[in-house]
């Protein structure tokens, strides 16, 4: 099986990205100041109340500094290192993807794991410094604990999914860019990372419902602090779970047609 | 091996009547055109190849050449199984490669050109041993295969750079040692040494020599370099407009299309008005010079060449230069028929 001996296309974004000492610093900069921001942020807005839509201040911060954590899951830098599908296409270097023993489709899901392995590295780095200086309260119980992390395990899955259907439009538009602009938008409003989603009005919670991004971070967080009790947890990790499936296949019928496409437009 | 592979392994590359046709749009020209072409876009068949059979034997190397357009890199892209061909069949080490890619990929190596398979943001060590894990090569033997490649290529002294900073000649060497690290029997390399200083390209000859006569690799070539199929190639596989024209030694070639010739003369007075002749045409002109060449299938010997233009003009200077290979190839490109055909 080349999947498990490939192991090291895991470690392609991670390793360029320690490779590249300022990008490491611009990630730690950034990172603290969006979380000093937001915490600042929402601790102004509660200053005048103590309880909004259902949710106290700390509640409030805790959940909106894990959503800035949490978004380092997903902001690497594959432009800088020339390895987006959309580079790939641009430079022709995609036949190279089809040329190896390796399956694109199992390469891609390899260096996205890794990317998210990095990711998480920098989020848990970030939890350590912030739960014990008090801007995130601890889970509300061990169970809540195990809860969120396979909430946001399957999160992270859909979210993995998401990116690799923009990816994979490239195969049919060669450029992705206008499309992954409209998806980070959607992807922090419809999640909770702006802001969390109880705070939107009824008719846009429902129309968002039918939408992968609450499932990537909105629930896990709601876990989390509590918004979400541990009595519906179970329906909302069956229904991530459902996106999970649902994006695997539509997205392995996508490789398909692809693989027809990568001559004419890789050159 | 199956025993049809082993049938098959008389020849590394075996294509018979291999073609491909593309579907695309046409685009019309200016803003009305465009905006037709959008609503109604007018779709055309492009028959990028056409019916080409050729075969490559284990341990040869193989040029495929043709004009920009010709039809060699999506001839490679059948071979390397990227691309379905429309009609025909192909086989590599008895592998038909579109249709089971992943133990075709294990077969071949590729290089394309300047597009580097290595990872950009990784030194290039780091790239090998990302590809050792996909191809599943045992340490011990990408280690001594490391070695020789970089006794062949001076690999070393660059290989903990990272890619983006490396060199083209550089990086196309890595490139080269990336796609036979998994030591594949069979190498397409699509013009891999464009752009490359003259020192670089000697060392790649002499590296792409070495795998060809002492590991027995198989080598189909595209380039345009004609240097580099003259110390290369003894076989040649010529296409043009997606036909195959010719297929044959370099001395069959030169026999074919090499009763080119060119006569380079001085007119007495500078200022001459010289137009081509009957069957002679006006090649170009070096300062003062003025070179003749052969034009059209019925043209003149030089001999006779030499007679007309020696009664036409009054010349100082005269000389004939016997045809080296590239002008043996443009006569071979301009006789070799008609343009692709558009349906």
């Amino acid at each position: 099986m080349a999947v498990l001996h490939a192991w090291r296309a895991a470690r392609v974004t991670p390793l360029g990205e320690l490779h590249s000492p300022p990008r490491v610093t611009a990630a730690l900069l950034r990172l603290t100041v969006q979380v000093v921001l937001v915490a600042s942020l929402w601790r102004g807005l509660y200053a005048a109340t103590g309880t909004t839509g259902g949710l106290g201040r700390d509640q409030a911060v805790t959940y909106a500094v894990l959503a800035v954590l949490a978004s380092r899951l997903r902001e690497l830098d594959q432009y800088t290192g020339r390895d987006t599908v959309m580079q790939h296409m641009h430079y022709g270097t995609i036949v190279y993807w089809y040329l190896r023993p390796l399956p694109p489709q199992r390469y891609y899901a390899l260096r996205s794991l890794g990317e998210r392995l990095y990711g998480l590295a920098w989020a848990l780095a970030g939890y350590a410094v912030c739960l014990p200086a008090g801007v995130v309260e601890p889970p509300g119980s061990a169970a809540v604990a195990g809860v969120f992390a396979l909430s946001l395990l399957l999160g992270q899955w859909v979210l993995h999914y998401v990116m690799l259907v923009i990816d994979q439009l490239c195969f049919w538009t060669l450029r992705n860019g206008a499309a992954l602009l409209i998806l980070v938008f959607a992807q922090n409003l419809l999640s909770g990372v702006y802001a969390p989603l109880w705070f939107f009005p009824h008719w846009f919670v429902t129309m968002s419902g039918f939408l992968p991004f609450q499932a990537t971070l909105s629930v896990p967080l709601s876990l989390y602090v509590g918004r979400i009790p541990l009595s519906e947890a179970a329906v909302q990790l069956a229904v991530q779970a459902a996106w999970v499936v649902a994006l695997a296949l539509f997205t392995r019928l996508l490789w398909r047609r692809a693989a027809r496409r990568v001559i004419s437009q890789g050159g | 091996m199956t025993r049809s592979d082993a049938k098959q392994a008389a020849h590394h590359i075996e294509v018979r009547g291999l073609s491909r046709t593309f579907r695309t749009t046409v685009r019309r020209p200016g803003f009305g055109g465009a905006l037709r072409s959008l609503v109604n876009p007018e779709r055309v068949a492009k028959h990028a190849v056409s019916g080409i059979t050729f075969d490559v034997a284990p341990g040869e190397l193989l040029a495929l050449l043709g004009p920009n357009g010709a039809g060699k890199s999506t001839t490679i892209k059948m071979l390397t199984g990227i691309l379905t061909p429309t009609s025909g069949v192909a086989r590599v080490a008895g592998v038909v490669p579109y249709e089971d890619r992943q133990r075709n990929a294990r077969n071949i190596g590729a290089v394309f050109g300047q597009r580097t398979q290595l990872w950009w943001d990784l030194p290039v060590r780091e790239s090998f041993s990302i590809l050792r894990d996909i191809y599943e090569v045992p340490r011990a033997e990408h280690t001594a295969r490391l070695k020789e490649f970089d006794d062949l290529l001076e690999l070393s002294s660059f290989w903990d750079t990272r890619v983006r900073h490396l060199s083209l000649g550089q990086r196309v060497r890595c490139d080269l040692a990336a796609a036979l690290l998994h030591d594949p029997q069979v190498v397409f390399l699509d013009e891999p040494t464009i752009g490359m200083d003259v020192v670089v390209k000697e060392q790649v000859r002499e590296f792409l020599r070495h795998q060809v006569e002492e590991r027995g690799r198989t080598v189909l070539l595209t380039t345009h370099d004609m240097t580099e199929v003259e110390r290369l190639a003894e076989r040649v596989v010529l296409i043009n407009h997606g036909r195959l024209v010719l297929d044959g030694t370099l001395d069959e070639i030169r026999r074919t299309f090499g009763s080119t010739w060119q006569v380079r003369v001085t007119p007495a007075d500078p200022h001459t008005e010289v137009a081509p002749l009957p069957g002679i045409a006006l090649l170009r002109r070096e300062g003062p010079q003025v070179v003749f060449g052969p034009e059209g299938p019925g043209a003149p010997t030089v001999h006779q060449a030499l007679k007309q233009i020696v009664e036409r003009y009054e010349l100082t200077d005269l000389a004939i230069d016997e045809a080296d290979l590239e002008d043996v190839m443009r006569a071979a490109y301009v006789q070799a028929g008609p343009g692709a055909d558009e349906v």
